[in-house]
């Protein structure tokens, strides 16, 4: 089966045009709180984007055996069960990793780009077009993330990776690394400056009455 | 067929229900050895880290046997007890019980030059939850010779960089604990630390280590938490000079 | 009393659910644009999280803990269900915010109408799974700690949400660069709160 550009498109747009982050506003709850070093930023990319899609996948092929009246709490119940066995999968085989996130995984339950799309298109939708939608959504979650992690990880300890980048010598030349970065509120900076940067180049983001 | 009927919906939610619960009782359950092996595993990791032996996942088991030699259980009066397998002391709810019916373990390490030393876990409260560790000391039982911590959620780097060496823990070695003063019956905050972590002291000062920057609370619960622990042990350190 | 006292300042003003953790964000942005939606649903969050954090502490203590059973039956002493904290505590939440919609409907339809298009919402409000989950990690000795925990932290929230509504409202008159406009603007406005209440960190009671 070949991919239609319209398919595409599906993985495509919420890269940029249609980011969950920035464009979209979901799922920024658990997002900024784990964005102080790459590896966790990564690693919680990653978790979202699998139970985004098995959750996407799932919910659209049950899509016309839900019962209306009670779809909220079905879509809760299949989302929770995905998190409970990633963050099990975790803690069974990178338990160090699983440490950093603690409770944020759980929260990947409540975050609005699982809501958000379930409701919005996998209800709608068959299985493969939810699936590409929710790899793209994922994907573009996780772009946000990794470019906020890479900013805070490297200004603020002068990491990438856990890796020290920023060499000897410009400490002793008196750089200092900025630890505002690391504390929480840089990180809402940091996502606003990111939109302020996108909209600025693709203007017909912009909102009308803010 | 009608999909919001009542027969429909309670049809429904039992198999979802069932199915749910059965997917994850068999994730949880196949997973939980290995689960439980990286606990011990680390546990051991950590234990031989505290007197500066590196070990890696396959490796922590054999070291850990060669080079822990003695395990004891203690009580309040340093005497030890035999009843109780100190590697599964919970030492959450040890500290949950007064100080005459707590039992803490202690090991003994002999390192490859033939030095033995005591090492000596501690617990308590960061600035999220909680924080754990172990201190060795050398035989004086007064001087450090290495210390872990770790902990369960405190903030990415600031109070988390408790955990980490190269910040934190390298700066223990070699500093002394003061334990003439400690009193079993007053709260550490109200008396003087076993070993201050303050930010801005630790240089030079034989008695005190530096506190992470950003991380006030959970340094202070650092100091704290030896206070503590190293205070319950005063009696034991007595008797075995 | 001097612990919970503490547990009530920490949690509204040094943990604060926003500024702090970033938790319930989505809604925060949703609604922060006038001080009078915004108050409606800070009273609902603080409400629903008043009811459902002493309910899931119970949960959690005779339920999900390691040896938690043990109160039925001694055998079951080695039994840990602590894998389906997250499943129970969401349930208990979409459930208890369900059956708060309808006594309120029933008992004082005034509040209904104030509150009512906010509940529905506030089940997937990620600042009361976050405060469950924080209250299961942090270990809470008793109910009444959990309590007063859940009432902080909602009114935590309940602030945040409020204040900066109330600056929004002000910005409609100043001139923001275009692209800044909203979200944007928004963002970084909770960011330099955010600093704010940082100052409150090294305050120990």
């Amino acid at each position: 089966m070949a991919l239609t550009s319209k398919d595409l498109k599906l993985v495509t747009n919420p890269l940029n045009m249609e980011n969950p982050i920035t464009v979209q506003v979901l799922g920024i709850c658990s997002a900024l709180a784990i964005t102080v070093q790459m590896k966790s930023a990564v690693v919680m990319a990653l978790s979202v984007t699998v139970v985004l899609i098995f959750s996407n996948l799932i919910t659209s092929l049950l899509r016309n055996t839900i019962p209306n009246r009670i779809r909220i709490i079905v879509q809760l119940t299949i989302v929770a069960a995905l998190v409970i066995i990633v963050d099990q999968i975790l803690k069974a085989y990178v338990y160090d990793v699983s440490k950093q996130l603690s409770v944020f995984v759980g929260l990947i339950i409540t975050n609005c780009i699982l809501m958000g799309r379930l409701e919005a298109f996998a209800m709608g939708n068959k299985p493969l077009p939810s699936v590409l939608d929710a790899i793209g959504n994922g994907a573009g979650y996780g772009v946000i993330l990794i470019i906020v992690a890479f900013l805070r990880e490297l200004l603020g300890s002068g990491k990438i990776w856990g890796y020290q980048v920023v060499p000897d010598a410009f400490y002793e030349m008196g750089y200092v690394n900025n630890g505002l970065m690391i504390l929480p509120p840089m990180a809402l900076i940091t996502v606003g400056t990111i939109i302020w940067v996108q909209r600025s180049r693709y203007k017909q983001l912009i909102e009308q009455n803010g | 067929m009608d999909t919001n009927s009542n027969s429909y919906i309670y049809i429904f939610s039992s198999v979802m229900v069932i199915i749910v619960a059965a997917a994850l009782s068999l994730a949880a359950t196949g997973l939980k050895e290995r689960q439980d092996k990286n606990v011990e595993i680390e546990k051991k990791q950590n234990l031989l880290s505290c007197v500066l032996i590196e070990s890696t996942v396959e490796d922590a088991e054999a070291k850990f046997d060669q080079h822990i030699v003695e395990k004891y259980t203690i009580d309040h009066q340093g005497k030890v007890v035999d009843a109780v397998d100190p590697f599964t002391i919970d030492m959450k709810a040890e500290l949950a019980k007064s100080i005459e019916e707590r039992h803490m373990p202690v090991f003994i390490a002999k390192l490859d030059d033939g030095s033995t030393k005591t090492i000596i876990p501690v617990r308590g409260t960061g600035l999220w939850g909680p924080i754990w560790g172990y201190v060795s000391l050398n035989d004086d039982n007064k001087t450090i010779y290495g210390a872990v911590f770790d902990h369960k959620s405190e903030t990415p780097g600031l109070g988390a960089e408790i955990s980490s060496y190269d910040q934190f823990q390298k700066q223990f070695e070699g500093k002394t604990i003061e334990l003439g003063s400690y009193d079993p019956a007053k709260e550490a905050k109200q008396q003087a630390p076993v070993l201050a972590v303050t930010k801005g002291m630790g240089e030079g000062n034989p008695n005190a280590v530096d506190g992470i920057s950003g991380g006030t609370i959970t340094s202070k619960g650092v100091q704290y938490m030896l206070t503590d622990c190293l205070g319950f042990f005063s009696p034991y350190f007595n008797q075995t000079h | 009393m001097e612990e919970l006292i503490s547990i009530f300042v920490r949690s509204i003003f040094v943990d604060n659910m926003i500024f702090a953790y970033f938790l319930g964000m989505c809604s925060f942005l949703a609604v922060s644009k006038t001080v009078e939606t915004s108050t409606g649903l800070g009273i609902s969050v603080t409400f629903v999280l008043a009811i459902t954090i002493p309910v899931n502490y119970l949960l959690e203590k005779y339920l999900l803990k390691e040896g938690a059973l043990a109160w039925l039956d001694p055998s079951f002493a080695e039994l840990d269900l602590s894998f389906l904290s997250f499943i129970m505590f969401i349930a208990v939440i979409a459930s208890i915010v369900q059956l708060l919609e309808m006594v309120i409907e029933k008992i004082s339809p005034a509040l209904y109408a104030a509150l009512g298009i906010f509940l529905p919402l506030i089940a997937v409000n990620c600042a009361i799974l976050g405060a469950a989950l924080f209250m299961q990690e942090r270990e809470y000795s008793n109910i009444v700690e959990a309590s007063v925990f859940g009432i902080g932290s909602g009114l935590g929230w309940f602030l945040a949400v409020v204040s900066i509504a109330a600056i929004r409202e002000k910005m409609r008159y100043s001139d923001i660069p275009a692209p800044l406009r909203g979200l944007g603007i928004t963002f970084i406005l909770t960011g330099l709160m955010g600093m704010a209440f940082m100052s409150f960190m090294g305050f120990d009671i």
